[in-house]
């Protein structure tokens, strides 16, 4: 490329870079104000703005037992349909026992299930999830569980979150700027599920509730407990097991104050749900009603007149409980708890320590550098300083145009990153100094210099790009950060050491080489 | 300004059978120490919870004393606590070692606890917590790295130079990552994220180092042949000796600054460096040569054809 060529691929790189890296000098308001700014800088990683980083897991086992009892109800169904006798089921760890018509159950299974390997033990036929419906029931658990937890996150109020899949049954949360990690953790609270049920019979405590039903409490009913604030059982309440209504079907719930100003849950629900709740609360006023979250009861009025499709449940919450559990309830369960395998939060002020002491290194540094290489190499050196500041500018810059994360290793690594690039300027430096002692003209020592070094610079480079990219791949936030940096800036440093430093060369000392001042 | 005026003549092929024997024992140390010592991992290979947190003036005087009292009695006798910064600052690192995966609401629950205990809103300025499962996958993670680097660094050097280059280069890594971290693990230094990290850096830095010398010896072999290798190597190591003294020095400058003012969290991260890229220097002249020599006189070194002198990049005004 010619001397003008190279002049201007240089200017485009610096100025496109510069522009692009700019915005990440700036607050966000003055991005968002002047329009001559680009409206997206680098991300500051968690360790450096503060926030909370979580990676979850999906609960593998919950998630097995989640599908057997799939299976079990389809199974159920169609027994009953088809006059098969189930007399009894079981679902213990990855296993499904059904009891009764052996040959009737398995030819069921054989030809409505593919996801089970069908036994024969003591009687009993023994059902397990293979392998393959196993991963995906936990991929699934994954997937349900990453779409509420983004409705949940997005309710919470955090900007800019990052909620991904992480592998396998894993999902990654990052959210910037949330401070306390005591309330964070409502967004991964298992399950909100609001079932409303009849009250079938009711007493002030479990014993005397028990005590009307000599033979046990029939099967497909269950004794629930209401309690105060205080955790005091004040009442039990017999109900059905299947509910009336679930919150599935709830359209929108949030809090708000009644008249008394206590918190209350406001609720509504979708058309089917409504259409649903007016039928069932008009055939039975005058009858209880429970409302029941996570199996506990909230509270459990006297149906007053039919209710459409809103409605509300007051009981006997805090402020903060009943906006959580709204929360909740708007977003949906979580159909399968999360195992919480790591947890970083870093508060705002020490973030704001690490860049402080980041940036300061960094200048320290780099400005070291910078000083020993114009009293080392002189004129030349300086060639080589203004190489490094392009190579700082398009590290920026890159990072900025891809948005990654500059974290506080990543800091780290620009600094090193000029102490690298630095090298290639030596090499070449040394070798032009060698080449003059050899008695060489100025004219070819900077023509030997450059061409002996360029596979040297190549070859350092693709070794240390090698090891960088490895950090990529198996680094986890601020290291892998780090890792981006690092590979970023090796790049801007062949372009900057190659070419800036060698078109500054050419424009002074080719037609000048008497000058040549290293 | 030149540090090296004139030539040097250092024979350094004649050191290393010291230097190599040197090494040999560090490195034989450092597996031991691997070996039975271990590591002193962060949490991040070990899983636990560490917890900064500052405790507000209204709580009165506070010291490591009561806050170990004060987690004993939420069942956590085994913390450690240590004051951070000066009096005034009233911060203390909580770590709790090995972990609690069952109990996911640890953080939280201590947390609770401490504001009870003093009746004030203690700051939280960092919470970390790792599971055990994480942590060892962590740790294969950051094993499967280095390895793989040594791999992907031999598949390199056996393609573009020759066979005999690839197995020194790759020693003089392994070496350099034994030494490194073998330290770590002698002086009980804190292992972590960052530390393996800077390891991977050392990796690909002393690699740059055996690259230049190796291409020197390469280019002095074109010219001179093999009869006197080891004069060659010492030739080469020679000429570069320049560029190798700058390089470190200038690397380490920036490595000394994050050392001095970079903060508590790089330190580690600092510190590995400072000793690798000290060592990989070193084993870049004395093991990576040294194996390269002793390759080439049992196996025989093809002497490539003098090459004429390439042109990196044909420049009008130059030419």
């Amino acid at each position: 490329m010619s001397l003008r060529g190279r002049w201007i691929l240089i200017a485009i790189v610096t100025v496109v870079m510069s522009y692009l890296s700019l915005p990440s000098f700036f607050s966000e308001e003055a991005r968002t104000s002047h329009w001559w700014l680009r409206k997206d800088g680098m991300t500051l990683g968690l360790d450096l703005q503060g926030g909370i980083h979580w990676l979850l897991r999906v609960d593998s086992d919950a998630a097995i037992q989640r599908e057997l009892e799939k299976i079990l109800s389809s199974v159920t169904d169609s027994a009953s349909e088809a006059k098969i006798e189930l007399a009894g089921s079981d679902i213990k760890g990855d296993t499904l026992t059904l009891r009764g018509d052996i040959p009737g159950l398995r030819k069921l299974l054989d030809e409505n299930v593919q996801s089970v390997d069908v036994d024969e033990q003591d009687g009993a036929l023994v059902a397990k999830l293979k392998d393959r419906w196993k991963r995906e029931a936990i991929d699934r658990g994954a997937s349900t569980a990453l779409e509420v937890l983004r409705k949940r996150v997005d309710q919470f109020g955090v900007r800019e979150p990052l909620i991904v899949p992480q592998g396998h049954g894993r999902i990654l949360v990052q959210m910037p700027g949330v401070k306390d990690p005591a309330s964070a953790r409502v967004l991964i609270q298992s399950t909100t599920f609001l079932e409303f049920k009849p009250v079938l019979d009711a007493a002030p405590s479990k014993e005397l509730l028990e005590a009307k039903f000599p033979s046990g409490v029939p099967e497909d009913q269950q004794i629930v407990i209401n309690t105060t604030r205080a955790g005091k059982e004040s009442e039990a309440l017999l109900v059905p097991k299947k509910a009336v209504l679930k919150g599935d079907m709830l359209e929108d719930a949030r809090m708000e104050f009644d008249r008394r100003n206590r918190p209350i849950i406001t609720f509504q629900w979708n058309s089917e749900g409504a259409k649903l709740f007016r039928d069932f609360t008009g055939a039975n006023i005058g009858h209880r009603l429970a409302a029941i979250i996570d199996g506990k009861v909230i509270t459990a009025p006297v149906i007053q007149s039919k209710i459409g499709r809103r409605g509300e449940i007051t009981g006997d919450f805090t402020r903060e409980e009943a906006s959580n559990t709204a929360i909740q309830l708007r977003s949906g369960a979580l159909p399968i708890p999360l195992v919480l395998e790591e947890e970083r939060s870093v508060g705002p002020s020490l973030g704001a320590d690490s860049i402080r002491d980041g940036v300061r290194a960094s200048l320290l540094g780099a400005g070291l550098v910078f000083l020993f290489m114009a009293i080392y190499y002189s004129l030349t050196g300086m060639f080589a300083n203004l190489a490094l500041i392009v190579n700082v500018v398009i590290l920026i810059g890159l990072m900025s145009a891809t948005k990654a994360t500059m974290t506080l290793p990543g800091i780290a690594g620009v600094v090193l990153t000029v102490g690298m690039a630095v090298d290639s300027n030596v090499i070449i430096y040394e070798r032009i100094r060698e080449e003059l002692r050899n008695g060489k003209t100025a004219r070819a020592a900077i023509q030997t210099g450059y061409a002996r070094s360029f596979w040297t610079i190549f070859d350092a480079h693709v070794t240390a790009l090698l090891s960088s990219i490895i950090l990529v791949m198996i680094g986890r936030g601020p290291v892998q950060g780090f890792g981006v940096t690092l590979t970023i800036g090796l790049i801007a440093s062949m372009f900057t050491a190659l070419v800036v430093t060698r078109t500054l060369m050419d424009t002074i000392y080719g037609p000048h080489p008497e000058r040549l001042r290293i | 300004m030149e540090l090296f005026k004139t030539k040097t003549h250092i024979d350094f092929v004649r050191q290393m059978p010291f230097m190599v024997a040197f090494s040999v024992i560090v490195i034989v140390l450092s597996l031991a120490s691997m070996a039975v010592r271990g590591f002193n991992f962060s949490i991040d290979f070990e899983g636990g919870t560490v917890m900064e947190v500052q405790v507000p003036e209204a709580a009165g005087d506070v010291g490591e004393e009561r806050i170990r009292d004060i987690l004993q009695k939420l069942g956590q006798p085994d913390a450690t606590i240590v004051r951070l910064g000066a009096p005034e600052d009233r911060e203390f690192r909580i770590s709790l070692r090995g972990s609690q995966e069952e109990d996911r609401d640890l953080t939280v629950t201590l947390l609770k606890g401490l504001n009870e205990a003093l009746n004030t809103e203690v700051v939280a300025k960092s919470v970390e917590s790792v599971g055990p499962r994480v942590g060892g996958e962590l740790r294969r993670a950051g094993v499967t790295a280095i390895v793989l680097s040594w791999i992907g660094i031999l598949c390199y050097v056996w393609f573009r130079f020759e066979w005999q280059y690839a197995p020194g280069a790759v020693l003089a890594l392994v070496h350099d990552v034994c030494f490194t971290a073998g330290l770590f693990s002698i002086f009980g230094w804190e292992f972590d994220m960052n530390v393996l990290a800077a390891l991977l850096v050392i990796i690909g830095y002393s690699m740059n180092d055996t690259i230049v010398i190796y291409d020197r010896i390469r280019e002095t072999v074109s010219t001179r042949g093999t009869t006197e290798l080891e004069s060659v190597v010492n030739e080469a190591i020679n000429a570069t000796l320049s560029r190798t003294v700058l390089t470190s020095g200038l690397t380490q400058l920036v490595v000394v600054a994050i050392l001095l003012v970079g903060g508590p969290v790089l330190r580690g991260f600092a510190l590995a460096l400072f000793i690798g890229i000290l060592v990989g220097t070193y084993s870049s002249i004395y093991v990576a040569s040294a194996v390269l020599i002793w390759l080439a006189r049992r196996y025989g070194h093809p002497v490539p054809a003098p090459k004429p002198e390439r042109r990196a990049r044909p420049s009008r005004a130059t030419s």
